[in-house]
């Protein structure tokens, strides 16, 4: 009596389990989906940000292509989330982790552009500056080389 | 004498340096069109008017075109629609008409992109005078709640969404130059 009374509950317990267990899994595959698709974001707005900065546009062409790559990956993981969650694992951390080297690339591309335009600058305004004081001393200096001039005519035509 | 000519000429080619060095100022825009498979923006149907039947496969292509001077995340989004469904404009999407699906691409600037677009009417039903088709989109299975009378001018709606990274969401249309810019594509069709 008592055995029929709690097998009816015993039952509804491991339904009740397996269910939860199954939730949490899926709970689980769409949180990484769902981290799948931050780290895409986050790696277009390094790869934005590298090409703001000045990077050149076959590097960004690079990591443009890496990013469709990823963005690949994670369609093939929510498509085959409800059909084959290992796969879907498979393509959501492939994703993830080309999406994180693509992000540390266009860090770096990032940091050597800013430094690449500082240079430019430098060079640029250095040589701004330094053409600016040949200029004045050019104009400054105009009749002492008018006076070299003519001495030395004159000294060509005493010469002839 | 000197430090006031010397001050002048610095002022003057550190201007040039400052213009040289700047980027030119350009029109934003991201262009887009909706390709047949003779790569043209006309002949959808393969000659068959805007006809449509069951079975047969359409493949079309949209092309995308970046010049908003970065690197872009687009989004298109397409929906099924009727003659009396409210249509997307310069400023709003058609929300109200249900999506059928998405296709996303990142885009350099300066280039283009290809997304395919690839449809079929597999089976088509009929309920009151309304015929609702069933449909198959870059292999994905579709069932719009949309119907037309008699299976005429059913529409695709296009609309084109980018990543803003203010709000990190998709917006519709690109980023102008005071507010958004919608640029929304339409194509008629009938399910014969």
């Amino acid at each position: 009596m008592r055995f029929r009374q709690r097998a009816p509950l015993g039952i509804l317990l491991v339904l009740v389990f397996c269910l939860s267990v199954g939730n949490e899994n899926a709970l689980g595959q769409s949180n990484q989906i769902d981290d799948t698709q931050s780290r895409l974001v986050q790696a277009f707005v390094m790869v934005q940000q590298a090409d703001l900065e000045g990077a050149s546009p076959a590097q960004i062409s690079l990591l443009a292509n890496n990013l469709n790559l990823a963005l690949g990956y994670e369609d093939n993981a929510t498509l085959l989330f409800s059909k084959d969650i290992n796969a879907s694992n498979f393509y959501a951390s492939k994703s993830a982790s080309l999406s994180n080297a693509t992000s540390a690339q266009a860090l770096s591309l990032t940091s050597a552009a800013r430094t690449q335009i500082f240079l430019n600058q430098v060079a640029a305004y250095s040589i701004a500056v330094a053409a600016g004081f040949g200029s004045a001393l050019f104009v400054l200096e105009l009749d002492r080389l008018d006076n070299l001039v003519r001495r030395m005519r004159l000294r060509r035509t005493r010469l002839d | 004498m000197l430090l006031l000519l010397f001050g002048s000429f610095s002022l003057v080619y550190s201007s040039v340096a400052y213009y040289s060095l700047s980027r030119p100022p350009s029109q934003e825009f991201i262009a887009w069109g909706i390709f047949s498979p003779s790569g043209s923006l006309s002949n959808y149907f393969s000659g068959a008017g805007a006809n449509v039947s069951v079975g047969q496969t359409l493949d079309w292509h949209f092309a995308i075109t970046n010049q908003m001077g970065s690197i872009q995340y687009v989004k298109v989004i397409y929906r099924l629609a009727n003659s009396t469904s409210p249509n997307p404009n310069a400023t709003v999407p058609a929300s109200i008409v249900p999506q059928l699906g998405n296709s996303s691409v990142f885009i350099p600037n300066g280039r283009m992109a290809f997304v395919n677009f690839t449809w079929s009417v597999t089976s088509k039903s009929s309920q009151g005078g309304m015929i609702f088709i069933n449909m198959r989109i870059n292999g994905q299975q579709v069932s719009p709640p949309v119907g037309a009378v008699g299976g005429q001018r059913f529409r695709f709606f296009f609309e084109l969404w980018t990543f803003d990274i203010a709000s990190s969401s998709f917006q519709y249309g690109y980023r102008g130059q005071s507010s958004r810019v919608g640029v929304p594509l339409q194509v008629w069709f009938n399910s014969a």
